[in-house]
């Protein structure tokens, strides 16, 4: 007995030699690992921020009230062009598309998560992420031939359209896995109270999954602000400020494309412009909606509190 | 010690639901109550009586069965697809599987406490008790407010947050989430209370606190909880029901079952021989 | 796999089985020599001795049980059993120790006439080992007999003791008094072990009113 109890030590004492004589080398390799992951961060960084510096150092001269309200004039007769009905354009075309999509998205998002599981579900899964890798192009030819041709002119419904197509995969996708990150014992509890499904679920388990709708809204948003294709055939560009919905209307992609095609210095320099005020709307975008929900978020941040209580 | 040589009546399943005391009404009776897991049967024709105003507790080794009945009697199955009950349910005799009636109604009958406390984690503990009341459409604040004291005070937890009801209900402690969730389940004005463990995510004053609740509760309720704590069935039930593999072995008084079980397997795994 | 409790209910098995041998030659022993006239205080006083120790030792092994482990069925009626079973050995020490010590006290008490306590004695020495053998065995089939000795005693005991009164020889009626009421007390214990034994086997309590108020009357 005492022999085998000798054995087992001996054994547990060869072990510890041989994990402890290894150990220089695999922190080496730890540390090699580390640089290596580092490195490749980096790379990935720098042409981001070498864009961000370009656009600043570029575009910053541009700014001026003028050039945030004005027109864009015609090009090269000594008028600065201006891009207001740009920024009005997108801006108004981000939130018709929204009011469009998020309703949409959010609703096949609830009907993915909480009444799939069925076959017919799971075909709509299927489509809906084949959907979101769509060429934008594409979409843009459909809206243009369901909706443009019909009505005969270019027109900001169909541009919205275009738009909400596109923002509809994202935000239901978003959804739905927002939807099923709530933990199951939710619904049970709120099934066991005696309340309808459709309660449970708009009342009690849609709150508890806001912050990741929020992040599929705000990336749909992200997304078609700077959507170029499918707005070149549908709300086609102008010169003026928003007219109607049946008619054309400018946007900050459509105008910077316009102006990188001239040869004048003053629209290289307004093309700049529009790009960097471009980049800041979408992040204003962004920063807004994460602030205000960032009062409430410290409070009802469900990941750290899922797992105090335990899930 | 040596072998047992005495008359004891053999494996028989034994079921006493006589009680010596007055004719004591039953608040809750089951009669012939199978649950199918597609072709599986889980739990195998059972037919209890639970008298009113008592805790019933049902013990027995994991897989056995006993959460799958407790949730027969809320018709918690109804959510789960593969699940078929047969059999009936009666509360007052009202058959809940009866086709006739809307079951989400008497849903409402059966309040649950689950085994890890799940308060509604974007609510306060106002809202959170108040929540299976409100969402169906009582709305006057004054009934609310009344409702939301009663059972807080029901649950022991009214002294600890009476000040901050606002506060939301994730912040609280594990016991005083589980004792929310208790207050939560009464404020729907049920008649029967089940619970599913209900202190075995709890520490041990957690739990004694939870006990005493529950001690405090029967007066009122018809309770039935299930546990893994031997102990604690014992400090806790008037009656207790032995399942095994989907049967029910024994039911009978819960001294009684932990002095002198009839059945040897009762006797086997209350003292710890199995499970 | 063994249970935590086993061990500790081996333990238990092993001194009330102690105790029961010593029991049982301690009576023995002690009435035998009392009717033999011969003077055995000596080992009798240590085995009532032991017997006591162990009696503590029970009580203690019994509340660490119920402490550590909270036994309940079969576990809780033997334990609960045992207590009062280890007390009725102690008893049985214990007069056994007494009934030697009116030989010691009386000193001679050869002229006395003892036909009715040897049939008693006997009797005792009986019920005894009939209740021991009942515990190691649990069988409950000889609480009967034990159940008709007892009564058997206690008619001789009510018999006899008016009987005494008459006695010309006070040293005699005395001691055979003691020895009556000894004899009878141990009689006692022995149906308590048996109800006790009862209570482990169908875990039911005998009803021992008759023989509780019985000797309420006596007193």
């Amino acid at each position: 007995m005492s022999n085998i109890i000798q054995n087992k030590q001996e054994k547990r004492a060869e072990y510890r030699a041989m994990f402890r004589s290894n150990v220089k080398n695999r922190l080496l390799v730890d540390k090699i690992m580390m640089g290596v992951v580092f490195a490749c961060v980096l790379i990935a960084i720098t042409p981001l921020l070498w864009i961000l510096g370009t656009l600043f150092y570029g575009g910053a001269e541009a700014l001026s009230w003028e050039f945030l309200t004005g027109e864009p004039g015609a090009i090269g007769e000594g008028i600065p062009p201006a891009i207001g009905p740009a920024i009005q354009g997108t801006l108004i075309i981000i939130g018709l598309s929204s009011i469009v999509g998020i309703p949409i998205g959010v609703m096949s998002g609830i009907y993915l998560a909480e009444f799939g599981g069925n076959w017919f579900s799971k075909q709509i899964r299927f489509f809906t992420d084949v959907f979101m890798e769509f060429p934008s192009i594409v979409l843009g030819v459909f809206a243009f031939l369901l909706i443009v041709l019909f009505l005969g002119h270019f027109s900001v419904w169909a541009g919205a359209f275009a738009l909400s197509l596109i923002m509809f995969p994202i935000i239901a996708r978003a959804t739905e896995e927002s939807l099923k990150m709530v933990p199951w014992s939710i619904r049970e509890a709120g099934a066991a109270l005696g309340l309808r499904k459709w309660i449970v679920t708009l009342r009690i388990v849609l709150p508890a999954a806001k912050n990741g709708i929020i992040t599929g809204i705000l990336l749909s948003v992200s997304r078609v602000g700077g959507e170029t294709a499918p707005l070149i055939m549908t709300i086609l560009g102008s010169s003026q400020f928003f007219s109607g919905f049946d008619s054309p209307m400018d946007a900050l992609p459509l105008r910077i494309w316009r102006f990188s095609l001239q040869p004048y210095d003053e629209a290289r320099l307004a093309g700049w412009g529009a790009a960097l005020v471009l980049v800041i709307t979408i992040l204003a975008i962004h920063i807004g909606v994460r602030y205000w929900f960032i009062h409430k978020r410290k409070k009802t941040d469900m990941i750290p509190r899922l797992s105090k209580i335990g899930v | 010690m040596a072998t047992v040589i005495t008359p004891k009546p053999e494996n028989s399943t034994v079921v006493d639901n006589q009680i010596k005391t007055s004719q004591k009404k039953y608040k809750m009776i089951t009669e012939n109550v199978n649950v199918y897991y597609g072709n599986y049967l889980a739990v195998k024709n059972i037919s209890i009586k639970f008298p009113e105003k008592s805790v019933t507790a049902l013990i027995g080794p994991s897989g056995c069965g006993k959460t799958t009945f407790l949730r027969c009697l809320n018709r918690m199955h109804d959510m789960t697809k593969s699940a078929r009950v047969e059999g009936k349910v009666m509360i007052d005799d009202i058959d809940l599987y009866d086709k006739s009636i809307d079951p989400i109604y008497h849903r409402r009958k059966v309040g649950m406490v689950f085994q890890k406390p799940n308060p509604f984690p974007t609510m306060s503990i106002y809202d959170n008790v108040i929540a299976g009341v409100r969402l169906n459409g009582v709305r006057d604040k004054k009934i609310l407010d009344e409702i939301v004291e009663d059972s807080l005070k029901m649950a022991y937890l009214w002294d600890e947050v009476k000040d901050e009801l606002k506060k939301p209900a994730i912040e609280l402690s594990g016991g005083q989430q589980q004792r929310l969730c208790i207050a939560r389940a009464l404020a729907i004005q049920p008649e029967v209370l089940l619970m599913d463990e209900p202190a075995s995510a709890l520490d041990p004053i957690a739990t004694q606190k939870i006990e005493e609740t529950i001690t405090e509760l029967k007066k009122d309720f018809c309770i039935i909880i299930i546990t893994h704590n031997m102990q604690q069935a014992v400090r806790v039930s008037d009656y207790t029901g032995f399942m095994y593999l989907g049967d029910l072995i024994e039911f009978r008084e819960t001294k009684k079952l932990f002095t002198d079980p009839k059945n040897e397997l009762t006797a086997k795994y209350v003292q710890g021989h199995f499970g | 796999m063994a249970r935590l409790i086993d061990p500790s209910l081996e333990k238990l098995s092993k001194l009330m089985s102690q105790m029961g041998d010593m029991a049982i030659e301690c009576v023995s022993i002690a009435v035998d020599s009392y009717l033999e006239g011969i003077g055995t205080g000596g080992r009798v006083r240590e085995l009532s001795k032991e017997i006591s120790e162990k009696y503590f030792q029970v009580e203690d092994l019994t509340f660490e049980m119920l402490l550590k482990y909270q036994p309940v069925a079969d576990d809780f009626r033997l334990i609960r059993s045992s207590t009062e079973i280890s007390y009725a050995f102690s008893r049985f020490g214990r007069y056994a120790f007494d009934i030697t010590q009116v030989r010691h006290l009386f000193g001679d008490i050869s002229e006395c006439k003892n036909d009715s306590l040897i049939e008693a004695a006997n009797k005792v020495k009986h019920m005894i080992r009939e209740a021991i053998f009942s515990f190691a065995e649990l069988d409950i089939r000889k609480a009967v007999k034990i159940q008709e000795d007892e009564a058997f005693i206690d008619k001789m005991y009510k018999e006899r003791l008016p009987k005494l009164i008459e006695l010309k020889n006070t040293k005699c009626a005395l001691a055979e008094a003691l020895l009556l009421r000894y004899l009878e007390r141990i009689g006692d214990h022995a149906v308590f072990m048996s109800d006790a034994i009862n209570y482990i086997v169908t875990g039911k309590h005998r009803p021992t009113e008759e023989q509780i108020s019985s000797h309420i009357s006596k007193e």
